[in-house]
């Protein structure tokens, strides 16, 4: 099966063609949003990091910023620096422009102040934007493609309906040579067995009981149980009574394949078929980790109702009850709800979402792209300082 | 009191589980029906998605969802009682977890 795409300079192929305008640090952030309100078509992702961050995690946002600036969704990429913060601006242009994408960097100390790197900035961002309205699709293969597979606002359904159907939709693309990426490791605590049993050698079974220990343990490190975020009340109001009764639902979003690889937040894949990524449970840092490792298109199933997008790749969104699905339709893209009131089955709503998948990987614009959801926030390990 | 064949009101995810999810709110004293003629009486109102005790679950023992462990039943359970964060705790992520990793 093939989809059609814009082919990278790095081979890559992406399902979007974004010119994005991102800052380094959250100081930059209103000098790349006054650049994209000038240059119509461009986004700004801004964000509250960059700065005064320890080393991991000045560490951990360079990562997520690089993977964001060579996802291949992205066609071209303008970084924006202050110039005294932590994470280096023009170090994050240059790696990015390793992937071979056209990349330029200002920093505001440099060129001037705010009004002088706007103008700048906006020369650059028509000059990136003609060059991406150049660009084409082509036929490629769905092995090129990455699925990112998250749930957020779950209820007690969760597992009952959109997760095992994503779960059919997972194993479907990985047939067809395809990525899926399950993360959320706060939500595969009390699953983490079954995720084991798959793991495709020792050092992998190693590391899925390594991150989901590390997670319990950094919550019981603060003396406090995770239960107090996690489930939210929301999912306790769902029907969703414990974390393990989460993470049993929230596991089957990957379906039944071996785990190749365990990977650390915002890291790129080297295998195929079906990852790991340790994130945490929290949506929106979940899905900015999964895209900067890559991810083209996620696949988010809710049942409470979450019209969360983001700034450079599709999410589609999968209600898990029918209640949901039509009290918020225009922010669900399909309704697993069918399969609770047994009109259709697992299997059945699973295809649907596989030709949704290539749909979406074609140019359809799912409903958080339609509504501008572009939620993006990078997970941090330590606080400020 | 309304009769209900069970399959039609609740879900059960594996033949282990001794709980149901409810299909549609589910009012009390509603009777729900096996097919071997078994009779489970609902005790309370459940909600939509919210859960529902099939067999008797003695206190202290799992909860079994998925055919899974989902956590402990922190006083028996009758047959037709909601089962939710009132009588069951989980055992994972807690400050006083024995059972990490």
């Amino acid at each position: 099966m093939k989809f059609l795409g814009y082919r990278r300079p790095d081979e890559k192929v992406g399902v979007r063609n974004h010119v994005i305008i991102l800052p380094s640090v959250v100081c930059a952030s209103e000098v790349c949003n006054a650049i994209a309100r000038n240059v119509k078509g461009t986004i700004a992702i801004p964000h509250p990091h960059g700065c005064a961050q320890l080393p991991f995690d000045a560490e951990q946002t360079s990562r997520t910023l690089i993977g964001i600036g060579k996802n291949p969704n992205v066609a071209a990429v303008l970084v924006i620096g202050l110039g005294c913060e932590v994470v280096d601006s023009s170090m994050i242009t240059s790696k990015i422009a390793e992937s071979g994408k056209l990349a330029k960097n200002l920093i505001i100390q440099e060129v001037g102040g705010s009004p002088k790197t706007v103008k700048q900035g906006v020369k650059i961002a028509k000059e990136m934007l003609s060059y991406a309205s150049r660009l084409r699709r082509e036929k490629v293969n769905l092995d090129s493609l990455i699925l990112g597979v998250e749930c957020g606002g779950s209820d007690a359904c969760s597992g009952l309906s959109a997760n095992p159907a994503l779960g059919v939709a997972s194993d479907l693309l990985i047939k067809e040579g395809g990525t899926i990426i399950l993360s959320e490791t706060t939500e595969s605590i009390g699953a983490e067995h079954i995720l084991a049993k798959r793991a495709i050698n020792r050092s992998v079974r190693k590391k899925i009981f390594e991150i989901v220990k590390r997670t319990e343990m950094r919550a019981l490190s603060l003396g406090l149980d995770i239960g107090k975020a996690n489930p939210a009340p929301g999912n306790y109001a769902g029907g969703i009574t414990t974390l393990e009764e989460k993470s049993l639902g929230c596991v089957m979003k990957g379906g039944t394949g071996k785990i190749m690889e365990v990977l650390e937040y915002a890291e790129a894949p080297a295998q195929k078929g079906l990852i790991l990524m340790d994130t945490p449970g929290h949506d929106a840092e979940s899905v900015t980790g999964l895209l900067a490792g890559g991810t083209q298109i996620v696949a988010f199933t809710t049942g409470r109702g979450n019209p969360m997008g983001s700034p450079i790749a599709p999410v589609i969104k999968i209600a898990t009850n029918s209640f949901l699905y039509s009290k918020m339709k225009d922010d669900m893209d399909i309704n697993a709800g069918e399969i609770i009131t047994g009109n259709k089955s697992i299997q059945e709503i699973g295809e649907k979402i596989f030709h949704e998948v290539i749909r979406v990987a074609n140019g359809k614009l799912t409903k958080s792209e339609i509504w501008g959801h572009r939620e993006f926030a990078i997970n941090r390990i330590g606080p400020s300082f | 009191m309304k009769s209900e064949d069970v399959d039609r009101m609740v879900i059960l995810s594996h033949p282990k589980d001794n709980v149901a999810t409810a299909k549609f709110p589910i009012k009390a004293e509603t009777l729900l029906t096996f097919s071997d003629g078994k009779k489970i009486e609902v005790r309370e109102e459940i909600r939509f998605g919210h859960k529902i005790a099939l067999r008797k679950i003695p206190k202290d023992s799992p909860v079994i969802k998925y055919g899974e462990r989902i956590g402990r039943a922190i006083r028996t359970i009758e047959p037709g009682e909601l089962v939710h964060i009132h009588n069951v705790e989980g055992e994972r992520g807690k400050s006083k977890s024995k059972n990490i990793g």
